[in-house]
């Protein structure tokens, strides 16, 4: 049997969760959300990425009720959610203050919006302990909010979160608030407790490592339009615009102009150079265009390599050295700045190259992407 | 501990002589046995007793609770209320002219409160008394109320009354489960101040009191015109009393509040 992928977005019977269709929300004259439509599908663990001010957040806050967009509809399961207000929605929201209830302890805090549901006492106490259990807090139940660390407080505000069983859980920048060490241990068990718990998430974050690590599919956003939506390989390795490319992790752009070559373009770059060949991000027409290349994607070497198209040479400028990789920043004769990473396998090696060092650098036909400019 | 530089202990010295002299002669009088206040008879606690005696003394004593307690309360529901508004109800029309004009009474004279409030009492009507005392006190303390409790309402994060909508909360309850008990402190603040407002005030009280009605100030004020007695002397001593063991109790449960947060921080630190 063959093993199920999970990517609704690719089936076209799946019927989304959430749909934003021509959504605008607008500030005075600040359009914070600009004619944006989007599909979130059940179960997906959804990032809307961003830098501040995108709209990001303006998106969840019109998810949870806090703001009515002034045109356009939003769909949860099928209904308009527009004039339902926050309380009466089946959507909860982990705050990126936490926003507990400093009077209430923990217990207390978790059993906040089952109360709010008359449900009856036993009941809600068994969903409150099974809660605690589930972000592994139970010894902190009696406790209030200030009495205890920075991390459980994350997990209080997650489990509150999650103790109505919403149809969406909305998590406002989750893990900002922690030191990275925690942040990255804390990412898997969300991603964990995610799986665990079938809810659809959906996280906001200026944070493009956490949107890459825990989430199904990342939204990059730009003043207030969608850049691109997809999974998260598919925005590293194939975005579909420089403003991606530059966004989601390192990357050298060198602008040319390009020519077909088959299934590859030809770039022309500069004077007396051969033209870099790459990999258009989709049929295109000649003419000026973007070359897009990860650091990690260009080798570094002393000796021109003989089996490569794309070699250019260049001088050492500047050493990141960062433990377990280097990032040369190579300088060409042109003025542009390369940069090329290398992972230091091995301990005790003597850096190959230093500064003011003569080096080639090289990569293949497909290792660089080229997009329209 | 830090000896003092003779400097410091000079200022020290003449800071608190200037404090509190006057007050330790009112103290020292009142258990004066001769009438004369300026001559010294004998110890003695009769003057005490005689103003236990004192009808009219009690009366006022009597009016002036009940003025401080009404007054107090009603100043602080409002006042928390204007609060709200202002500082939660966005930025609807006008707003930054009612936020202004809740602190105008705080920099207006008194003379010109009691004697608008005066003419307010008397176009509509309104025999003056306890309940005119109680309006006009409930009218000034209030911005008060409101201007304490606003404070607090602004340093606190909006999302956790979001966090409540968003977890079912009607917007009424939102206040009641959660802001109100997270604001209770600078409200019960608020409510003190007003209660002590109240019971200070002599300008606005002696406007709009009547002859049904006297408040303690202006009972003392009024027999001091006539010479001092020394059962005034063991009123102020009472009153004086009355003063300290609330300032001791209120640094007393400060000093708590700050141990509890210390006890909670180490138990945060412990927990993590």
């Amino acid at each position: 049997m063959p093993e199920t992928v999970f990517e609704p977005w690719n089936d076209p019977a799946a019927n989304p969760l959430i749909q934003f269709r021509n959504v605008t929300k607008r500030f005075g004259d600040f359009t914070a959300v600009d004619n944006l439509s989007i599909d979130i599908f059940e179960k997906e663990f959804f990032a809307l990425l961003g830098p501040s001010g995108c709209g990001k957040t303006t998106m969840m806050r019109m998810l949870a009720g806090f703001e009515t967009p002034t045109s356009g509809t939003i769909m949860l399961d099928g209904q308009d959610i527009s004039p339902i207000p926050p309380n009466k929605r089946s959507v909860n929201m982990m705050f990126q203050s936490y926003a507990l209830f400093p009077h209430l302890t923990v217990y207390d805090n978790i059993a906040f919006g089952l109360k709010r549901d008359k449900l009856p006492p036993d009941q809600i106490d068994a969903r409150v302990k099974e809660m605690l259990r589930l972000v592994q807090i139970e010894k902190f139940g009696q406790r209030k909010p200030e009495q205890i660390s920075g991390g459980q407080r994350q997990r209080v505000a997650l489990a509150r979160a999650l103790a109505k069983a919403p149809k969406l859980l909305l998590l406002d920048e989750p893990l900002s608030a922690l030191d990275k060490k925690l942040r990255q241990d804390t990412q898997f068990e969300l991603m964990d407790i995610q799986e665990k718990t079938g809810t659809t998430f959906v996280v906001v974050t200026h944070d493009q490592e956490e949107a890459m690590t825990v989430a199904s599919r990342v939204a990059v956003m730009d003043h207030g339009k969608l850049k691109q939506v997809d999974t998260p390989d598919r925005i590293y390795e194939a975005p579909n615009s420089t403003y991606v490319a530059d966004f989601i992790g390192d990357v050298n752009i060198i602008e040319g102009h390009g020519k077909a070559q088959g299934d590859t373009m030809a770039i022309s770059w500069a004077e007396g150079q051969p033209p870099i060949i790459g990999t258009p991000s989709k049929p295109m027409d000649d003419g000026n265009v973007s070359f897009a290349i990860r650091p990690e994607k260009v080798a570094i070497s002393a000796e021109r390599p003989a089996d490569r198209n794309n070699v250019v040479q260049g001088k050492v400028l500047d050493i990141a050295y960062l433990g377990n990789l280097s990032t040369y920043h190579v300088q060409l004769p042109s003025g542009i700045v390369i940069k090329a990473q290398t992972a230091n396998s091995r301990r005790r090696a003597s850096r190959p190259f230093t500064w003011e060092d003569e080096v080639w650098l090289s990569w293949t036909d497909t290792a660089g992407i080229v997009l329209e400019r | 501990m830090r000896r003092l530089t003779w400097f410091n202990a000079t200022s020290l010295t003449l800071g608190f002589a200037f404090l509190y002299i006057p007050m330790i002669v009112v103290i020292i009088y009142s258990f004066n046995e001769s009438r004369l206040v300026t001559v010294w008879g004998g110890f003695s606690t009769k003057w005490y007793g005689e103003l236990l005696q004192n009808e009219a003394f009690l009366d006022a004593a009597w009016v002036t609770f009940k003025v401080g307690f009404f007054s107090s309360i009603i100043a602080t529901i409002l006042g928390t209320m204007g609060a709200y508004v202002l500082v939660r109800g966005g930025r609807f029309y006008g707003r930054t002219l009612f936020s202004g004009m809740i602190y105008a009474p705080l920099v207006m004279p008194e003379v010109i409160t009691g004697l608008s409030l005066l003419l307010l009492f008397i176009s509509i009507g309104l025999d003056r008394g306890l309940f005119t005392i109680i309006l006009a006190h409930a009218t000034f303390s209030m911005c008060y109320v409101s201007v304490v409790v606003s404070s607090r309402l602004v340093s606190f994060d909006r999302s956790v009354e979001e966090a409540a909508l968003d977890l079912g909360c009607t917007p009424f309850e939102a206040f009641r489960l959660v802001t109100l008990p997270i604001i209770a402190p600078a409200v019960i603040s608020g409510w003190l101040l007003a209660l002590t407002l109240s019971l200070d005030d002599l300008v606005i009280a002696s406007f709009v009191a009547g002859p049904s009605a006297t408040t303690l100030p202006i009972k003392v004020f009024s027999s001091i015109r006539l010479g001092v007695s020394p059962e005034i002397n063991a009123l102020s001593t009472i009153l004086i009393g009355l003063v300290t063991i609330g300032t001791i109790m209120a640094s007393l449960s400060t000093k708590r509040a700050v141990m509890r947060r210390e006890r909670a921080e180490r138990m945060a630190e412990q927990a993590g």
